[in-house]
């Protein structure tokens, strides 16, 4: 990825939102203790879950949500052509997320589960992440994104630092805290081969890891297909299912 | 100085160091697994144990500390290093782990040395306690030589009762460290060792002998010679086919030092904190350099480079064994990959 260079002297940020609970947005809202410290280096001016003005005028833009419309790739290219920097927030807009649950089932009948007997009136595509439609600089990958990754990304846009999500995997995380294994419980997890940044909050509440931040840089994919039949005595077609919860549209897939 | 405690003296020694506004830790049980944890009261700590999931080494080393903070003035920098105050008692330690907190001292204290691990090593009180046998099937520590206590401690708590399946109650506690010795004489915890008590400790190590088996089918003298000739060979790419380079054989490993060091700006961009925290050679990042080059990008090159380092580099380095034989690699590995097979798979092929 390109390095980030320092823009304006004061950056114009704008959040978008595409097919998606919007919740990234609202972690960046969340971020208490530094928000107002953003406020002071960054100038919001188009955010329609945190202000009614709108400006088109943006150095970086900031995406959430998955492209799983018509009119999602209207948008995507749109906020594309409008913003100097384009990210990609959370899991829908960095894999597509769990909208491709989907791409996995009938498409008139998840059009007439979810629109009923107006399903004809809105259309859809399969569900897929903003950079198979254009050109992302950085992604912030996660369900929901870590806000303080947003906050670390910021950061070094004001530095013209480049930006580098961790190469390792949760299990480095899981270790630092000193969490027992889930896999010594019995449970089996993802979390060998799924990017760390989350801080393993799955693992350490006790919930196995679902691979909501998506792959490391060079996932042994043969390994985990192995290893989860192998040794774990799970049907291939179940390792396949725990993949794609948060990981269909990934390079690299499960040999 | 030799004292026989009981399990609830060893607790009221706890408490009179918590007084004293020592950090105590040691073996806590949560659910089915011990950890060590620091505790705000004695009784809370465990001495008969199987094993705690992870080494008391992150007291000492932990994953993340802050090394200094600095701020960028007009004209200046200013830095200012921080230094740890912590430095903990730490009661109920097996030998393999005592081990491992000795070739951690040697590690920190040669070359320059380590202020930040000197700092928390430096008052530090390690309470160990010898077990009748091997914790788990995992340990290999008979083979490394890791099951009798060398160094790293400052009392040894011996068995005077209990095994089988029974607590035990009793220990012989013995100095072996200046610092032990006025641990023993704090408040003068426990009794004169009788006669008795004497005999019921040799008892313990005679049995202690006969219930740890080898399960290298060489001397681990042996390996380091064993290893020169297994440089190429196919194991490390056939094991490595399991591998997801995930580094838990590193992070749950006693006697791991490697970190890695960051800076962390605030969002002012004016001032923030340089921190290191834990690495692992396992990892894919691990060899990679300024301007790129990864010096070991195949993940069998990492596996191989971790081999060696346990079983021969440390040794040639620090005249004592990488790997105290505690088997946490092999309980960490969620593809089951494990240490010893590999010691006796190459055994084989040389």
């Amino acid at each position: 990825m390109a390095s980030a260079a320092p823009v304006s002297a004061k950056p114009k940020i704008a959040v978008f939102s595409l097919t998606s609970c919007e919740g990234c947005s609202l972690a960046i809202l969340e971020l208490e203790d530094v928000l107002l410290d953003i406020l002071g280096k960054f100038e919001i001016v188009n955010f329609r879950e945190a202000m009614t003005e709108r400006s088109w005028d943006i150095d970086i833009g900031f995406v959430d949500g998955a492209v799983s419309t018509p009119s999602d790739v209207e948008e995507v290219k749109m906020f594309r052509e409008k913003c100097r920097v384009l990210v990609a927030m959370g899991a829908c807009a960095c894999t597509g997320g769990i909208n491709t649950l989907k791409n996995y089932q009938n498409e008139e009948d998840y059009r007439k589960y979810v629109y009923g007997d107006k399903w004809k009136v809105f259309p859809t595509i399969p569900a897929q992440p903003c950079s198979a439609f254009v050109k992302v600089d950085y992604e912030l990958p996660g369900c929901p994104m870590n806000k303080f990754e947003f906050a670390e990304l910021a950061k070094c846009v004001l530095m013209g630092k480049p930006f580098r999500l961790p190469s390792e995997p949760v299990c480095v995380e899981c270790k630092k805290k000193g969490n027992l294994c889930l896999y010594e419980k019995g449970l089996v997890c993802l979390g060998p081969v799924t990017r760390a940044g989350c801080g393993a909050i799955c693992p350490t509440y006790g919930a196995k890891c679902e691979g909501c931040r998506g792959l490391v840089d060079k996932p042994n994919l043969q390994a985990a297909a192995d290893n989860l039949t192998n040794l774990y005595g799970m049907k291939i077609e179940d390792v396949l299912a725990e993949f794609r919860l948060f990981g269909a549209y990934q390079k690299e897939r499960i040999p | 100085m030799e004292r026989v405690v009981t399990a609830k003296d060893l607790a009221a020694l706890a408490d009179d160091m918590l007084r004293a506004g020592r950090t105590v830790a040691g073996p806590v049980r949560r659910k089915e697994r011990y950890f060590y944890e620091a505790v705000s009261r004695g009784a809370d700590l465990a001495f008969d144990f199987n094993y705690c999931v992870y080494s008391p080494r992150s007291f000492f080393f932990p994953p993340g500390e802050t090394l200094l903070t600095y701020s960028i003035g007009t004209n200046e920098l200013n830095v200012a290093p921080e230094a740890p105050r912590t430095s903990p008692v730490i009661m109920g330690v097996h030998p393999c782990d005592c081990n491992a907190i000795g070739l951690l001292d040697a590690v920190f204290g040669s070359g320059v040395p380590d202020d930040h691990y000197l700092a928390r090593r430096k008052d530090s009180v390690v309470v160990a306690v010898d077990c009748h046998g091997p914790c788990d099937p995992t340990a290999f520590c008979r083979d490394m030589g890791g099951n009798e206590a060398q160094e790293g401690f400052d009392v040894m708590l011996t068995p005077l009762n209990g095994g089988k399946g029974q607590a035990a109650e009793r220990y012989l506690a013995a100095a072996a460290t200046e610092r032990g010795r006025e641990l023993l004489a704090y408040n003068k915890v426990g009794k004169e060792p009788a006669r008795a008590d004497r005999d019921a400790a040799e008892k313990f190590r005679e049995a202690k002998a006969a219930n740890f088996s080898r399960r290298l089918p060489y001397a681990v003298e042996k390996l380091p010679a064993i290893l020169d000739r297994s440089y190429n060979s196919l194991l490390w790419q056939v094991t490595a086919k399991r591998c997801y380079s995930c580094g838990s054989c590193n992070l749950v490993c006693p006697t791991c030092y490697c970190f890695t060091v960051k800076d962390v700006p605030d969002l002012s961009c004016a001032s923030g904190k340089r921190v290191r925290e834990w690495d692992g050679c396992q990892l894919q990042d691990f060899a990679t350099v300024a301007g790129g080059h990864n010096f070991r990008p195949e993940s069998s090159s990492r596996l191989r480079h971790r081999i060696f380092r346990k079983g021969k580099w440390i040794k040639e380095q620090q005249g004592r064994m990488g790997c105290v034989g505690c088997g946490r690699c092999d309980r960490a590995c969620t593809a089951k990959i494990s240490v010893v097979e590999i010691y006796t798979q190459l055994a084989e092929e040389a």
